[in-house]
């Protein structure tokens, strides 16, 4: 039988995460991929509602705190050293690297923002 | 949405782009989330949604595991629940940042206006869901009764080609938790003998409960209150004294042993026939349990199946167990059998189908058909039963 483990990184306890929802799907522009690319600013109202600005589009949104949390898993592949002389170990094993205990969705429609156009003189 | 490859390091450049956005600073919390894609995990990344108890369970540290062969579905367990798994699909994206707070947080530290500098983990659009199910035990009864065991001076303990599980080969083997496997070998009668779990042989289950009920009738003991020292010295030159011991521990507790021994009692009597004359099995039945207990037809609930339509009316073994662990595979199989019951007779035969959230009377709604039959309500299938 299949046995895959998903082991806590220990009682040390874990991370807290935020998760966001959007709307949609999310492509890198260029072909060197999304790593380092900037996604947008968020803040805050001061009663708490979320604002996004991405691009030329803002979004709001509501915090949500979630009933069921979600555990972020990550696969955990052995290095060299943790491989013996019958080989690596072939069962399966994901970290829990974090809890999400709160989510920011953000499902209205995006509002573009019209820059400024000079007038004509 | 497709990001720009622009850094935004400065404050200012933030406040430009509220202006540009006719945001209003001072309706804002101080502190903004310079949001941007990290270098991307290592490896892949998934979401797992929990219950509530399982993240307390995380974060104390414990695991889980999920367990599945190719061709079933795969579960969850932790130490004690079992729960289905699956792969839900959303259209929208999931983007899992760590750092990133929540203006609660927010409020609670200083005012800076400073750029929270924060990298997005990773995204998808699938998460794993837990749904909370009962364990698929029917294959523990499957394998122990590959080889039961008929004592230790039994040709088949001989030979070592034989299957045998021991605790580990079982988790390896059972899609369900340590302790809802271990709950359900205590159900089973099971023992474990050298170190491997053993079901044993039914007429040496009776064997070994004869020389103790014969034992605690010549002493007149109460059964409740069997000395275990005294039973294990006059019976050890009979039966290996650890056999003797789980015995008396699956017989002996205090409030169920008079209903046990009745029970196995009628097994080994109905077993032997396909069906019995009602009327004489329970004289017989009677007469066979030890002096003092009183036999009764309810003590038989899943086991075995009275037909009071019958001339004579009959009974004949019908064990729970027996019958196939999925819910309308379950209800085809006690239609084919019977075309009407009542909820008295059927209720046992579906009581372990029943989960948290549902009772046998939902069950009955959701499978079976219902009518009055002599003023009586009876159930039958809702489909046709080939």
């Amino acid at each position: 039988m299949v046995q895959i483990v998903i082991s806590s990184a220990g009682a040390g306890g874990l991370a807290e995460w935020v998760l966001m929802e959007l709307q949609g799907e999310i492509e890198a522009r260029h072909s060197t991929g999304l790593a380092g690319n900037l996604l947008g600013d968020l803040h805050y109202t001061t009663e708490g509602i979320p604002v996004l600005i991405v691009g030329h589009h803002i979004l709001y949104g509501k915090i949500i705190h979630l009933e069921k949390p979600f555990a972020v898993l990550v696969k955990y592949t052995p290095g060299e050293q943790d491989c013996d002389e019958l080989g690596c170990e072939s069962s399966t094993r994901y970290l829990v690297t974090a809890l999400i205990k709160n989510k920011i969705l953000f499902k209205t429609r995006p509002k573009p923002i019209i820059t400024n156009v000079p007038k004509k003189v | 949405i497709s990001p720009k490859k622009t850094y935004r390091w400065t404050r200012a450049e933030v406040d430009t782009t509220l202006q540009t956005a006719k945001l209003d600073a001072a309706e804002l919390l101080p502190a903004a989330h310079c949001l941007r894609f990290g270098p991307g995990a290592a490896g892949d990344v998934c979401l797992l949604e929990l219950e509530p108890a399982l993240c307390g369970r995380l974060q104390a540290g414990h695991s889980l595991e999920i367990r599945g062969d190719k061709d079933e579905q795969a579960v969850l367990c932790s130490e004690d629940k079992t729960y289905d798994l699956k792969v839900a699909d959303t259209s929208n994206v999931l983007l899992f940042i760590p750092g990133c707070k929540i203006p609660e947080q927010l409020k609670m530290e200083e005012t800076h206006s400073n750029i929270i500098q924060t990298e997005i983990f990773g995204f998808s659009n699938k998460y794993w869901e837990l749904r909370r199910c009962r364990p698929k035990l029917k294959k523990l009864k499957k394998l122990l009764m590959e080889n039961t065991y008929e004592g230790p001076g039994s040709e088949k303990e001989k030979d070592s080609s034989h299957l045998k599980y021991t605790t580990e080969d079982l988790l390896d083997q059972i899609q369900a938790s340590e302790e809802e496997i271990m709950t359900q070998l205590q159900v089973l009668n099971a023992c474990e003998i050298g170190g491997y779990w053993r079901i044993l042989e039914f007429d040496y289950e009776m064997k070994l409960l004869n020389h103790i009920t014969q034992l605690v009738d010549s002493e007149s003991w109460s059964f409740s209150k069997v000395p275990l020292n005294t039973c294990l010295q006059e019976l050890g030159p009979l039966e290996p004294e650890e056999m003797i011991e789980h015995c008396l521990r699956c017989y002996g507790k205090k409030y169920t042993e008079e209903d046990k021994i009745c029970r196995a009692t009628a097994q080994m009597l109905l077993q032997n026939a396909v069906k019995f004359n009602l009327a004489e099995f329970q004289e017989v039945w009677q007469q066979s349990v030890p002096e003092g207990m009183t036999t009764r037809l309810d003590q038989l609930q899943g086991l075995a199946l009275v037909d009071r339509q019958s001339r004579p009316e009959i009974i004949f073994l019908l064990k729970v167990e027996n019958l196939p662990e999925g819910d309308q595979e379950r209800f085809s199989s006690l239609f084919s059998l019977r075309e009407k019951w009542t909820e008295e007779d059927i209720a046992p035969y579906i009581q372990d189908l029943c989960g948290e959230k549902q009772t046998v009377g939902a069950l009955l709604t959701k499978y079976a058909r219902s009518s009055m039959q002599n003023g009586v309500k009876v159930y039958n299938s809702r489909r046709p039963i080939s």
